[in-house]
Formats: structure tokens, sequence, C-alpha cells
């Protein structure tokens, strides 16, 4: 279980991203962060693994204090923490199968991972998990030469490797067309639902968040401003959350 | 709108006060009001100016006025009034004319140098004859000798044709053969010492002279640039990661050691490569390894800032999704940073290779090893035939250097996905007997560049002397003295150069403009016959040219500017007339279409376009001409590398010490000005 206490987050710059945000995350939940770019979506994904330093404020996952750890133990949390990023993240030039495998280094001690060296586990892993995306004919090949949809795929394998008990997605359709997301959403949707791992997942679109999530949070200018069911959000709530000019736009 | 001239009246009065400042100390005026570069810039000139017109004066009497003292005092003047109205300018928000202080500074700086630099362009013809004596054996290199009565003369252009026209009707000619200068250049059978894998195996003793194949002095200066390059990348890696802020952020104490590195590369990169040279053959003695080592140095603190450049400049996402996957510092350096820089890394290397071999070419002349020091010798010798197969040489070498180095850095930077499939027959093995023809090739320029590590361990005598003297420098004021003038004389000889050879690139740039020269046969004539001058002349180093121009105008540093004037020329001819091709060519359709004739479409579609590149790349010229001219002296250019040279020839390290720290300074100041300048017009 995830939980997260009065947490808040000020950039150098003065920028105050998040508001004393705090709730908490059941595990097998699939929940969608909504709200505006710039709302603070990112932030609060990145403050959960700590890739962003929180100002202040308490995050405990399944007993640890995700906020006190050190080097050493966050590594630990994190390895056990699939992120996927909107950009993908990929390194273009290395082969699927080098970025499928760094999301093993977690796991393996620093000197062999150095020289590109993983034990017969991780490349049976790694053929597995390709092949649970669809992309096992792909292994060999440079991930610049594949379509954005099928590079998101690499992906979640990649952090699919981690053996994961949480994923966080940050926005991870944003930047791949309508077919393209509901294919990756429904990957998403059957480690969630068959895998058991909890999901939380920001989103732009409400349509979106109705037909996955189980539950939803909304953040407006870094302040939480919503928790509950999709379907709990009317048109009033749409309209405190993306502001009145907003206008519902459905997709396919 | 009462208020607002109320106000307005409130801040007039210390508004007018400020122009009045810059008569007391000239820029500060701009600089209250806001312009604080334009201050500055006014207050440092007009220190420089006033303080050269006072030096040439005093130590030169140049401009000299009889009673009156000299005239360079009027553009002073005149640039200081500038000044004055300039603030007053400012202070009403209205323009100054920017024309009066470039006029006045150019001329201040124009003169002085022209004197300084001991231009005497007369010489240039009545010393024609002797200009011609020298041309006349360029175009006559020594590759094939015959037999005059008992004597082995050159056989040059019309003994071969001599030679050929006999062949060819059977009659009786010159005998000819190969000269003995065309074996040192390139090898040739005698004796050489025992090389290593023969004492290992036990066929000869160590140091033995045996009979064998010599290496030609083309062939060791290839093998020192080859391995210069190789070990500078090697060692620039992690030198550029120390030096890479993005990097550095992340490791405790990483900022001191970001601004550590950053200033040691930055002073290692000042000092160029030949006057690596003296330092290192005091370290490990004359001969190639030395070169080897000055190159590597001067390699690794350019190719550190390129890298670190580059590092500082990948995209942040896989450092963040291998971070989130729980990776450590390490593992994200290897997988989320190094795989992004490789291509551009490699650009550079191949880069870096080109510069190598060209400085491989003139480490020689100080540190004894490659066709440098052949060429001294020839120089030496009065051998100009000699010296001019060295030069034809050394132009092959650059040029095929130069085209491969492109070549491959276009192919990289493409960097396209291999295609898939299975490799099959030759590609298959390819990359395998590429790997066993590079370890053949290091193996082999490590021979024959008498790479002895041991030395490095095992300094000579005075080396240990060297390192104290540098940190106790000489700084009396007679050492200053002498050091500045040598230093000014360099400036100006760069700063001539700049302008001579930039002046003379731009008319004939525009011949070797492929969109300009047109598509009839003479013009495409014309295109290759300038680009191919302009590859040759830029293939050698301004080093190599000076003993022309000493044989032509005499000793001095008008010598020296001469010889980089040329290398000027070439480069910018080369620069100017790629920026020429790279214009965008719709205003010239636009312009032709409304009636313009070729010229007018040049002064209204083409000038304006091309204006801001040549300026950008006369600015860079000037920085590269300052590095260049403190070596010009080692070859006898006059300016510094004299001082410097003769300093450390006679062991005088303390004072050595302080003419590589004005170099420094210098070179580090003209460094920043033409960044500046460049990021502001340009």
């Amino acid at each position: 279980m995830l939980k997260i206490e009065n947490l808040s987050k000020t950039y150098p710059n003065g920028t105050q991203a998040l508001h004393d945000v705090s709730f908490e995350v059941d595990e097998g939940e699939f929940l969608a962060v909504i709200g505006l770019s710039g709302s603070g979506k990112s932030t609060l994904l990145r403050c959960i693994n700590r890739l962003i330093e929180p100002t202040s404020g308490k995050i405990t996952w399944n007993g640890m204090d995700v906020t006190a750890a050190s080097g050493k133990e966050i590594r630990n949390i994190r390895r056990q923490i699939g992120m996927i990023f909107q950009q993908f993240n990929l390194v273009k030039r290395s082969s699927v199968n080098t970025n499928v495998l760094s999301g093993r280094l977690g796991y393996v001690s620093t000197f062999p991972s150095l020289f590109h060296v993983f034990s017969k586990d991780d490349h049976e892993r790694v053929k597995k998990t390709l092949d649970m995306v669809g992309l096992a004919d792909k292994i060999d090949v440079r991930a610049d030469s594949l379509s954005g949809g099928q590079q998101q795929r690499v992906g979640i394998a990649r952090a699919l490797m981690q053996e994961p008990k949480m994923i966080l997605a940050d926005e991870p359709v944003a930047s791949l067309d309508p077919v393209l997301a509901h294919s990756i959403l429904k990957y998403l949707e059957k480690l969630n639902k068959e895998y058991g791992m909890t999901v939380i997942c920001s989103l732009h679109f409400l349509d979106l968040v109705h037909r996955y999530a189980t539950r939803a949070i909304a953040l407006k200018d870094g302040y939480l401003v919503f928790q509950g069911l999709p379907k709990e959000i009317d048109d009033v709530q749409f309209k405190q959350i993306y502001g009145k000019e907003a206008e519902r736009i459905e997709i396919v | 709108m009462i208020l607002e001239p109320a106000q307005k009246a409130e801040t007039r009065p210390i508004e007018r006060v400020i122009p009045f400042l810059s008569i007391l100390i000239p820029g500060s005026g701009q600089m209250l009001l806001k312009k604080t570069w334009r201050g500055i810039t006014i207050f440092i000139f007009t220190i420089i100016l006033g303080y050269l017109v006072n030096w040439a004066y005093v130590k030169f009497e140049i401009a000299k006025v009889p009673t009156l003292g000299t005239w360079l005092v009027i553009p002073l003047v005149f640039f200081f009034l500038w000044n004055v109205l300039d603030a007053f300018l400012l202070s009403i928000h209205k323009k100054s004319p920017a024309l009066i202080p470039v006029v006045c500074a150019a001329v201040i700086l124009y003169v002085i140098g022209w004197s300084v630099t001991g231009v005497k362009m007369d010489r240039l013809v009545t010393r024609f004859a002797d200009a011609r004596t020298v041309m006349n054996r360029l175009v006559n290199p020594d590759f094939f000798s015959t037999n005059e009565g008992d004597k082995v003369v050159v056989c040059s252009w019309g003994c071969l044709w001599d030679y050929a026209t006999a062949r060819i009707s059977g009659t009786e000619g010159p005998e000819i053969f190969v000269s003995q200068n065309v074996g040192q250049i390139f090898g040739q059978q005698g004796t050489i010492t025992a090389p290593s894998w023969k004492v290992t195996f036990g066929l000869a003793e160590k140091n033995q002279r045996i009979p064998g194949f010599e290496t030609g002095k083309i062939v060791e200066t290839i093998a020192i640039g080859l391995l210069a390059t190789l070990f500078s990348t090697v060692l620039a890696i992690p030198v550029s990661f120390l030096a890479a802020h993005n990097i550095m952020r992340r490791v405790p104490l990483g900022n001191g050691v970001y601004y550590v590195s950053r200033t040691i590369l930055n002073f290692v990169r000042a000092i160029d490569t030949v006057v690596w040279g003296l330092i290192i053959i005091v370290w490990v003695g004359l001969g190639s390894f030395a070169g080897v080592i000055a190159l590597t140095i001067h390699s690794i603190a350019a190719l550190g800032k390129l890298f670190s450049e580059e590092i500082e400049h990948i995209d942040p996402g896989p450092v963040e999704a291998i971070e989130a996957t729980g990776g450590n510092f390490f593992q994200v350096i290897r997988y989320a940073v190094i795989p992004q820089v490789i291509p551009s890394l490699l650009s550079y290397t191949l880069l870096r290779w080109d510069i190598n071999m060209r400085s491989a070419t003139v480490i020689g002349f100080v540190a004894g090893g490659g066709i440098g020091f052949f060429v001294l010798e020839t120089i030496r010798m009065g051998g100009y035939q000699q010296y001019a197969a060295a030069l034809w040489a050394i132009a092959v070498v650059i040029i095929v250097v130069d085209w491969i180095s492109s070549k491959w850095r276009a192919n990289i930077l493409k960097d396209q996905p291999e295609a898939t499939g299975k490799p099959t027959g030759w590609k298959k093995i390819r990359k395998y007997v590429y790997i066993f023809l590079g370890i053949a090739a290091f193996l082999y320029c490590w021979e024959i560049t008498k790479i002895d590590l041991g030395k490095l361990f095992n300094p000579g005598p005075t080396f240990g002397r060297l390192l104290v003297d540098f940190i106790s420098i000489d700084l009396s004021a007679k050492v200053i003295d002498n050091v500045l003038r040598e230093l000014i004389i360099t400036t100006m000889q760069a700063l001539l150069a700049t302008t001579l050879g930039g002046i003379l690139a731009i008319p004939i740039s525009f011949l070797a403009a492929k969109n300009l020269t047109g598509k009839s046969k003479f013009s495409a004539w014309i295109f290759y016959l300038t680009r191919s001058v302009f590859n040759v002349l830029r293939s050698i180093e301004a080093l190599l040219y000076v003993a022309i121009f000493v044989y032509w105008v005499g000793v001095g540093p008008f010598a020296g500017m001469l010889a980089l004037a040329i290398t000027t020329f070439a480069l910018m001819g080369k620069l100017f007339s790629e920026a020429i091709e790279n214009i965008d060519p719709g205003p010239i359709e636009a312009i032709t279409a409304s009636g313009a004739n070729k010229l007018q479409s040049i002064i209204y579609a083409i000038v304006p376009q091309i204006v801001p590149p040549f300026l950008s790349y006369l600015i860079y010229q000037w920085d590269i001409n300052i590095r260049m001219a403190t070596i010009i002296g080692f070859a006898g250019g006059g300016g510094i590398g004299l001082m410097l040279s003769t300093f450390f020839g006679s062991l005088q390290y303390h004072k050595a010490g302080t003419v590589m720290a004005a170099i420094v300074i210098i070179v580090a100041a003209m460094d920043f000005t033409s960044a500046k300048i460049r990021e502001k017009f340009v």
C-alpha cells in the first residue's frame, strides 16, 4: 500500500508544483492522475520514486519510508517500481535488447554490468518479456528504427524486467495516436488485472480514465482537487479540474 | 498625464551628469546607462590603444612627427571624443556612428602592426629574383635524379620530358633513377636498430644495428598522428566526464572537480602542440616518442573539452529511465550516457586525427621526429628541392587524410540503424579483419615511433629544474619588457595575416563557389582549379611555409606574417566559398527576376547573406593565427616563438616560464574576446 502524506514540492526557481497532497493507493488499484499540463502530475509521480526530491511530506510504501531512504535503499525501492515515460526515454542508438536489459540494472552488480555481462536468466527474461509485448522479432534492431507505439512497448518491457510490484506511468500515451493509446493502456490493464500490479498512470483524456482506471485523483495548480471513482467526475467536477473554458472532447 | 513629465524632470539632471563621467573615465557613462559591455569594451580599448601608441613611440618612434611626438595621438583623441559623444547620445536615446571608433582603432593597430612586423612590401618586388629561384625549386622537387658528368643532379621536368620522349621514340635519353631523397621520405633499404620483436625472439641484440627497411619520415609522421589520436581519445573520455557539469552534479564535490578540470583543460589547450614539444623533450629526450606525447597532451585537452560539451547536451530522458530502474551512478553512465555520445565522440576523434596529422608534420621542428625534422634539416642545408619534395609528400598525405576523415564523419553523423537481416560472407568476417588490421597497424606504429613508457618515469636530468622554474617564473622588469614586445609583435602578425589573407580570399572564393561559377566547361575548370589550390595550400602548416618567405624577404616577423597569410588565404578561401554555396537561392532569383544584372544580384542578394559567416570565420581565423603566431618563430618567422626556443635552448626555464604564461594569457584573452564578438555580432 502506498501512502502519501502532506507532500509538497517547491523547485529552486520558486515554482510550487505540489501543495500538501495526501492520498492512499491500495494494492492492485489502477489509479489515474488527471489534470492540465503543469498541474503537477509528473512531479507527483517522480516524487514517489524520488527521481525528484520532495520538499516536505512523507511517502511510505509497503511499510518502507521512501522519503527517508538512503542512496542504496532508494535504489532497492526503485527496482521494485517500474516507470514508463511519455517520451519513452529509450537510448535510441542502442538495440531493443540492451534497452530492455537495462531494466535489470537494479538487480545486477555494477562491475559485470559495465561490460554488458548479464546472466542467462536475464537474457531469457528479455525474450519472455518481449514476447509478452509482441516484439519478439525486434530484439536485435535499434530502438530508433521502431515506431512510436513499438518504442513505448519496449519501455513497458524494460519496466517489466524489474519484476515490479507497482508501475508509474507518466502520460504513457500522450505521444501516441488514439488507436495506439488503447493498445498501450490494454497492456497496463493486463498487468494490473492478471499480474496484480498496482498502476499509477497520469492521463490527459477523460474517456481513457473512464475506460481503464479503477480510481482517479485530480490535480490543479499543485492541489489535490478530486479523489474518487472515475464515474463520479461529472460536468461540474470537470470544469473545476480543467477550468471553465474546457469542453469535453471524446476520442475513439 | 500630469505626473509623467514631472517624473521625467526628476530623472533628467542625473542622466545629464552621467555622460560627463565618460570624460573622466572612458566607458563609465555607458556602464551607468546600462550598456555594461559597451562601457567595458570602450574602457579596455582606450587603455590598450593608449598604451600601444605610447609604447610604439617610446620603443620604436613609430609615426614620429619632429618636435611634436607621434601623430597617432590624433586617432586616439578622436576615439576618446567619440566615447564622450556616444555617452551623450546614449543619454538621449540616440545611436552614435559606429564607424568612427572602428576606423580610429584600425588606424592605430595597423600603423603599429605594419612597423613592428617589419613589413617591407618593396622586398616582395626587389627580391623577386630570389623568389623565382625558390619557386623554380618548389615546382622541381627532388624525386628523380640523373647523372650529369660525374655528378648526381636532380632530374627536373625538362629532364623528365627528355627521358619520356626518348623512351617513346626509342632513342638514347638521359638515364634517370629515384633520388635518395625519396628513400628518406618514403622508406628505403638500409641499416636499422633491431626491432623489438627480433630482440624478443632472440634474433638480434638490443640496440644492434642490422640491415633492414628504414622507415620513411612521412610514414613516421603518419604513425605519430595515429598513435596520438588513439591515446588522446582513450584518455580524454574519462577526463571529459570530470569536466561535464551534468555528470559532476551527481557526485559529492563534483562542482569543484568540474571547475578545476575545465580550467586545466583550457590552460593545456592554450599552449600549442609545438610548445608542448619543447617541454616534453626535456622530459623524455628527442625523438618520435616526444612528438607522440606532445600531440597527445594537447589533444586530450582539446578533445576533453569537446567531449564534455557533448556529454552536457545529451537527452536526459534515458538517464531518468535508468535511474528509475534502480541503476547506480556507473550504470547510468554506461547505459544512458555513453551510448548517446558515441557517434559525436567518434566524429570529433576523426576531426582530431586530421588536426593531429597536420601537427605531426611540424612537431619534428622541436621534438626531432617525423617529416618536420627532415624539413628542418633540408632548410639548414639549403636543399630547397629536397624541401619541396617533402612538402609535396605532406600535401598528398594530408589531403588524403582530410578526405577520409570527412567521409567517415559524414557517415557517422548520418547514424542510420543498420539494415536488418543476417550478415553474409564478407560482412560476417569484415569486423574481424578490421580488428586484426587495426592491431597490426597499432603495433607497427608503436615500433617505429619507439614508444618507451619507461622513459616517462625516468625524466631527463633538467626536467626537475624545469618544473621548479616554471613555478618561480622570472618577473623582472627587463624580461617582462622583452616578453611584452614579442607578444605585441606576435599579436600584430596574426592581425595583419588575417587581414591580408582574408582580403585576398574574398574575391578568389567567388571563383570556387559552385553555384556562382555557372555551368560552362570553362568555369567548371576554374572551380576545380581554385578549389585544388585552396586544398593544396591548406594542407601545409604555416610553420613549413616560413622557409620560403625567409628566403624571399629575409628572417623576421614579416616572413612569418606572410606564411600565416598563406594558410589564412587557403582556409578562408575554402570556408568562404562553402558559405557562398550555402546561401538561400531565393533572393537571387527574386533580384534577377526584377531585371538586375549579375553584379547587382551579387550585391543585393548574396553579399547581405555572406557577411555574417565571413566575419565569423575571420574572427575564428584570427584566433587560430594568434596560436600559430606563437610558434612561427621556430622556423625564423619572428615573434614570441623565437624567444621561447632561445630560452629553452639556453636552459633558462624560469624565463621560458614567463613566456609560456604570457602565451596562455594572450590566447585565453583572444579566445574569450573572439567568442564574445561572434555571439554579439554574428
